[in-house]
């Protein structure tokens, strides 16, 4: 696995020492046993990687997810007319009255490419020339909740499977010790556990929560204790655990003997003894990859580790280590956008918790020469009005907005689509979301239009029945 | 909501043809019916006269030609303009391009009256003989075409354009005509009543225990496979047991059946299962499953639904009790209007209704229009998949792209729900913009009050209700001083006094259900269902499913493809009861299949029909359709008994057989299709928890008293975690009691597949996964009750041996072998030197794993001090250590493939 080659050498990693262990009596005693007459009826393991329907320019994606609404027009999408028309009455419907609100930060021309983004991301703006901005995203509705599960399955209406989910169903995971689809701190709100679940497709597609704020902290990093769902044994050690699970492998082996001449018995003890031989694996490499202590100073002060509030900034290490694992959809969330008032100090604490970790990333995954297959994607479920709400705020706005990626198969230093003088709303290269997750797939060398999955009948996608790949912003 | 209306047995309801056809001859259907022997079968057509069934007899080839060729082009050309659906003003409220709107006519009456001419207005009209009425308007067509109108009339007005007219809503028609053929679709084999088929003649005479074995039977006779060797009594104890209860077998049931060599023994275990509470708890799941049973709203703000345990009940009780299951449907569909024999049975009957109240709801939904079209589209997509396996929901924005049912059909029954209201019963609060109240029980009803709650629980409501009612007023005095002294409307304040209003109002609903000392009242005297609405609607079609784009109305009614023969017509209320008498009707092509189409896959590992959950074109067919037909057939006529037929199915041969292989038979049917050896299964999620906690001894039998969630109100979502875990606690019971929060399921149930509550699940994923495998493996409530499997072990008088003997008697339902023995010893043996050598531990007394600090770890220090105080002497920590190993053994009994298998 060529991913695994950037990785610091470590004399002898727990987890060596574990596979080694578990050759006494493990996985690997059992291997001959598989390959009967009846080996062949063995079914694909669904995990398995699978070829993608043409090239794929993105091995990967890593979703920052800014929950609750990021203002554009304050960030990436530049509104000269704004500034100048500020404090005017905009005056339509509902909103007769309300004023528009010049955006109080500065904006500047960044990089060769010279795209303007303004001084609430001067760090992320060292990668202009790596950034495609869309700045004509619309989505159905301006409430959370559904723009939200919207925005991470395609549908507010009914319950349906996570863009995480269907990546991992279309294209398996190469890592077979670490979960193929991980979100890190997801929130329970809006949706919650919908937005990175499987719905109808197969659970084992599903998203499997990292809770990185439960890991106990320790040097520099945090143990693995605890940051996926017991995945942890707080009562016997690693040996006594071992020992353990070769009684149950060999209670299994046992009873593969007496199934004699039966296939399908053997297909699910295989099956059986698989999940524990990779459950076994997982205690081990996911407490390594949460422990940040193999990582150098310089990267951990490169991501803001251990200075003020490093929770993003964790998140953000965390998700290029699961990337260099091989896991293949990482999502990475971080709250706090719905800046309805206080605009000014709300913006400024949001930006700048997440503004050195995502620039962190870009040149982390730049200087590993994984920006070239990983898809960074940033953005929220909608945008916010051009004019005040509460005198310092923003309300919600689902008709224009701005979300960016970066890296895999994107052109950098690009901008497309954008919204009218003001940020009301999108008015050229309208990106939806269905078209947002038809261009991402694509990018994964999935075809949007035949990803689909028989349910109730009839084939389901994650577009739907809509969807354009936006190629105009494809390298 | 108690009803005062007389009560009618649902089968016995007047019929009529769903569409209002004249001289529609009732009796005539039915004798052809019964003299042919089929409902929708070409054949029983043929003999009928003409006059009584215009519009359900396919055309001839000839008659066919005869419009497509002569007729329709002409209504095309002439006609459409001012009288389709495409009309931009329709005149007259004529419709010409659909058959009932010929035979229905407009404002002068009927245009045709197949087979009478001068009854016929659309052949006085192009006749220009009456100077009112002439058409087309423009010039009077030639008299050739005339003649062939004339023609076309007396050969009884030959019309393949089936389609239902509605009665035209104000801004004129908005839908196109639909062509889909009915007619044919009607000819697929789901879509026909099943009629029972003779036994097959096998040659292998004596191998059929009952009839069910002469249809598995000539399917291997065809397929040249022989059925394998019977399996071991004890597997076979083992599978009937869990099959039928959802439990292992006890040692004591174990002994018993292997001293009873009679020839009645097999029967004794099985009449002795489904008499047991045990077997209404697994076929009650079974069916919760399907009905998406859940106890909140789930989706973005996942209302808790604290009443929707008594629904739970219901349903397992009717399944102990074996309710004749066409009974159970109509309760379901329409309790409400069922009659009662007493106020218990009539409480039954409203709560069986929840089955519409508790799908899935998007209570946070903005638009309350939508809100209740989503509701009535939830109830027919669960209605239509989970008792019908047809995806009538599929029509909700088009004709369904698969089966013959037009969009028109999902309107008609959409009708009748929207005549019908759901409640689902929540209160305004965060995240919830819906409300409806709950049906309130018969006051001299013998059911329970609901569960009781502990006083402190309610204390701590009391306490923080009042609390934010002061808030709440706090609030609003400081919103009005701030507006009075022209600080201007604050609007965050109002938010924040309605929030805090509207949650101490829940807090205050669920004091109401609770007196003092804890004990349900009798406001908790309700339940989640339906009712008739005040007003009765017929529901327009809405374009692409788009609120604000509706269209011609459609009156109340079903699926046409699905009754060739008699409906029942709506003529009062809702539609609920002709509904329910519809689907249970012994016409209905599908209700009675697909329900034992269920069975047979919950006892043979994949259905008869393998998409259990559609039977329409889009599914896979039947592998034996003579096989679904008759367990159909046969089901109806044992009086729709679910218990008969699994007793039928369980005593059979083809349930008796080994789950072994064979190379000739693994060649000739690779896949099992004809059962030729009993396939192997994983237990369900509900059978693993149950039995891990049955073979601890710690499994409560006694079934709770109502849901934990009946404590509770409100958004389970960004709320109180605290509350949620109240609320989901994970007692000793049995797991289909177990709270049901969607997206917040029990950990135990999660991992192993359970049916994901917001949909239709008639089949379960059957995966073997490492999730599964870490719990098992570090899981504290896993290990807790390995912890209690240990101890009983360790009560036991005897030996290492006999205690390891015990664990797989109670665990496998078998003695271990030899070398299963050995392999035990060891371990005890190789693990206790690791507890001592490594860090490991001896569980704490409670068993409790959970605990912040490692107690291995604290062990191991302990253990440490002790050795440099020189006292290390293992005989200290054995009988700890001993507790461990057997723990970590009992565990590891969980954990083996055997323990979930079923073979």
């Amino acid at each position: 696995m060529d991913l695994c080659n950037n990785r610091l050498p470590t004399p002898v990693s727990r987890r060596d020492l574990l596979r080694t262990m578990a050759c006494g009596f493990g996985y690997l005693a059992f291997s001959g046993i598989a390959h009967t007459a009846w080996a062949d009826d063995v079914v694909a393991d669904p995990l398995a990687p699978k070829s993608p329907h043409f090239p794929a320019r993105a091995k990967r994606v890593i979703f920052l997810c800014m929950a609750g609404g990021p203002s554009h027009v304050d960030t990436f999408d530049y509104k000269p007319k704004l500034i100048t028309d500020d404090g005017k009455a905009f005056g339509k419907g509902l909103r007769a009255g309300a004023k528009l609100l010049a955006s109080p930060w500065k904006f500047r021309q960044s990089g060769k490419s010279g795209l303007w983004i303004s001084d609430l991301f001067p760090e992320v703006a060292k990668h202009a020339d790596d950034l495609c901005l869309l700045r004509g995203m619309k989505t159905d509705v301006p409430a959370h909740a559904q723009a939200t599960t919207k925005l991470h399955t395609g549908s507010f209406q009914f319950v349906r499977p996570s863009m995480g989910a269907w990546s991992l169903y279309g294209l398996g995971t190469s890592n077979k010790n670490l979960p193929g689809f991980v979100t890190i701190d997801p929130p329970s709100q809006n949706g919650g556990a919908q937005n990175y679940g499987s719905s109808f497709l197969p659970a084992i597609y599903q998203g499997v929560p990292v809770n990185l704020a439960n890991a106990k902290k320790q040097r520099g990093g945090a143990s693995g204790a605890d940051a996926i769902e017991n995945i942890n044994n707080d009562r016997f050690g690693e040996k006594a655990q071992r020992e353990q699970l070769d009684l149950v492998q060999r209670l299994n082996k046992e009873h593969m003997k007496q199934a004699k001449e039966d296939p399908q018995t053997k297909q699910s003890l295989d099956g059986v003894i698989e999940s524990y031989e990779l459950a076994f694996r997982m205690q081990a490499e996911v407490p390594d990859l949460i422990d940040f202590s193999q990582e150098s100073k310089a990267t951990l002060e490169m991501y803001g580790i251990g200075t003020g509030n490093d929770k993003f900034a964790r998140q953000c290490l965390l998700a290029r280590r699961f990337a260099e694992a091989g896991v293949r959809f990482i999502e990475v969330s971080h709250g706090g956008w719905d800046t309805h008032r206080n605009l000014r100090d709300d913006l400024t604490k949001q930006c700048g918790e997440v503004d050195r970790p995502i620039a962190a990333l870009l040149g982390d995954l730049k200087k590993r020469g994984m920006l070239k297959d990983t898809l960074v994607v940033w953005g929220g479920e909608f945008g916010r009005t051009p004019y005040a709400q509460n005198g310092d705020g923003r309300d919600h706005n689902n008709k224009g907005f701005t979300t960016w990626m970066a890296g895999a198969g994107v052109k950098g230093g690009f901008s497309y689509g954008s919204t009218d003088d003001y940020g009301i709303e999108s008015v050229d290269g309208i990106v939806d979301i269905h078209d947002w997750h038809a261009t991402m797939l694509h990018l994964l060398g999935l075809d949007h239009e035949k990803l689909t999955y028989r349910h109730a009948g009839r084939d389901f996608r994650l577009t739907d029945v809509k969807g354009n790949v936006r190629k105009d912003i494809l390298a | 909501m108690r009803s005062d209306r007389p009560n009618h047995n649902p089968l016995t309801l007047p019929s009529r043809r769903l569409s209002l056809l004249v001289r529609v001859s009732a009796a005539s259907l039915v004798l052809a019916t019964v003299l042919a022997g089929a409902g929708a079968d070409d054949d029983a057509m043929t003999g009928m006269q003409s006059e009584a069934v215009i519009e359900s007899r396919p055309l001839t080839q000839q008659e066919q030609q005869f419009f497509e060729s002569k007729i329709r082009p002409v209504l095309v050309a002439n006609c459409y303009s001012c009288h389709s659906a495409q009309s931009s003003k329709l005149r007259a409220n004529l419709l010409l391009d659909t058959r009932d709107g010929l035979l229905r006519g407009g404002d002068l009456g009927a245009a045709v009256v197949p087979g009478d001419l001068d009854a016929s207005l659309l052949i006085k009209a192009l006749r220009y003989d009456d100077e009112d009425l002439q058409m087309p308007p423009k010039a009077k067509l030639s008299e050739a075409v005339i003649r062939d109108f004339e023609q076309w009339v007396t050969m009884g007005a030959p019309d393949p354009r089936v389609d239902v007219v509605g009665t035209i809503d104000g801004g004129g028609p908005a839908i196109a005509s639909y062509s889909m053929d009915i007619e044919k679709g009607r000819r697929f084999w789901a879509f026909r009543a099943p009629l029972k088929p003779e036994t097959p003649k096998v040659s292998d005479s004596a191998w059929p225990l009952r009839e069910v074995d002469r249809f598995t039977l000539a399917s291997m006779e065809a397929r040249s496979v022989r059925p394998v060797a019977d399996a071991e009594r004890g597997a076979w104890l083992r599978r009937v047991t869990f099959d039928l209860t959802g439990l292992p077998p006890t040692p004591e049931a174990i002994a018993v059946f292997d001293k009873d060599r009679s020839a009645k023994a097999y029967e004794t275990v099985v009449d002795r299962l489904l008499a047991s509470p045990a077997y209404g708890e697994r076929w009650g799941r079974h069916w919760l499953d399907v009905a998406r049973y859940a106890e909140s709203s789930g989706k973005e703000s996942n209302v808790l639904y604290p009443h929707a345990w008594r629904y739970r009940d219901y349903v397992i009780n009717a399944f102990a009790t074996d309710k004749p299951f066409d009974e159970f449907v109509r309760e379901q569909i329409a309790g409400d209007l069922l009659p009662a024999s007493d106020p218990t049975d009539r409480a039954e009957n409203l709560i069986a209704t929840g089955y519409l109240a508790i799908g899935p709801k998007s209570h946070s939904a903005q638009n309350a229009r939508q809100f209740a079209v989503d509701v009535v589209d939830e109830q027919i997509d669960s209605m239509s998949q989970g008792i019908l396996a047809v995806t009538i929901a599929c029509a909700r924005c088009h004709d369904h792209k698969f089966d013959p049912i037009p969009q028109k059909d999902y309107y008609a029954i959409a009708g009748i729900f929207a005549s019908s209201t759901t409640a689902f019963g929540t209160e305004r609060g965060p995240g919830n913009r819906h409300t409806a109240p709950l049906i309130e029980l018969p006051a001299d009803a013998r059911i329970t009050n609901g569960p009781s709650m502990p006083t402190q629980r309610r204390s701590i409501i009391a306490t923080a209700a009042d609390r934010l009612k002061q808030e709440s007023e706090r609030t609003a005095e400081a919103a009005k001083v701030a507006r009075e002294s022209g600080e201007g409307l604050n609007q965050i304040n109002l938010a924040k006094v309605r929030n805090l209003r509207d949650q101490s109002s829940l807090l205050g609903t669920i004091l109401e259900r609770f007196d003092e000392e804890g004990h349900p009242t009798a406001m908790n005297r309700v339940a989640m269902g339906v009712a008739e609405s005040k007003r009765m609607v017929d529901a327009p079609v809405l374009t692409r499913g788009e609120i604000d784009k509706a269209g011609e109305r459609v009156p109340r009614g079903f699926v046409q493809v699905l009754m060739s023969d008699e409906a029942p017509a709506i003529t009062e209320g809702s539609g609920r009861r002709e509904l329910a008498a519809w689907l249970t009707s012994r016409e209905n092509p599908l209700t009675a299949r697909v329900w034992m189409n269920r069975v047979w896959l919950h006892l043979f590992a994949k259905g008869i029909v393998p998409t259990p959950d559609n039977f329409g074109m889009s599914g896979l067919p039947p592998t034996d359709q003579r096989l679904l037909d008759w367990l159909a057939v046969r089901f109806m006529e044992e009086g729709w008994s679910t218990k008969a037929m699994l007793r039928e199915l369980t005593l059979s041969h083809t349930y008796r057989l080994a789950a072994v292989g064979d190379a000739k038979n693994q060649e000739a049917d690779p896949e099992n299709l004809t059962l030729w050896r009993f396939p192997t299964r994983r237990l369900e999620a509900e059978a693993i928890r149950d039995s891990m906690l049955a073979v601890a001894g710690t499994l409560q039998l006694t079934p709770p008293v109502g849901s934990p969630t009946n404590f509770g109100e409100g958004s389970m979502r960004g709320g109180d975690q605290r509350l949620l875990s109240l609320l989901t606690t994970n007692e000793p019971v049995r797991s289909v009691y177990l709270p049901i929060v969607r997206e917040e399921l029990p950990q135990s149930l999660e991992v192993f597949d359970f049916a994901e509550p917001s949909f239709v699940v008639g089949d379960r994923a059957e995966t073997n996964v490492a999730t599964q495998a870490l719990y098992l493996m570090n899981s504290p409530e896993v290990m807790a009750t390995a912890d209690a499997f240990a101890d009983r072990l360790l009560a036991m008088k005897g030996s290492e041996a006999d205690r390891i003997v015990r664990a797989f008697e109670l665990s496998f339902g078998r003695r271990p072998t030899g070398a299963e023995v050995a392999a035990s010893r060891e371990f005890m043996k190789e693990f206790a030197k690791d507890l001592v050598a490594e860090k490991g531990s001896a569980p704490s007394s409670k068993g409790s794993a959970a605990n912040e600090n490692r107690p291995g770890q604290r062990l191991r220090e302990r253990m440490k001090d002790r050795a440099n105080r020189g006292d290390a002497s293992p005989s200290v920590a054995a009988p700890s250590n001993e507790r461990a190993a057997w723990s970590a053994f009992c565990q590891a009994m969980f954990a083996s493939g055997e323990f979930r298998m079923l073979n």
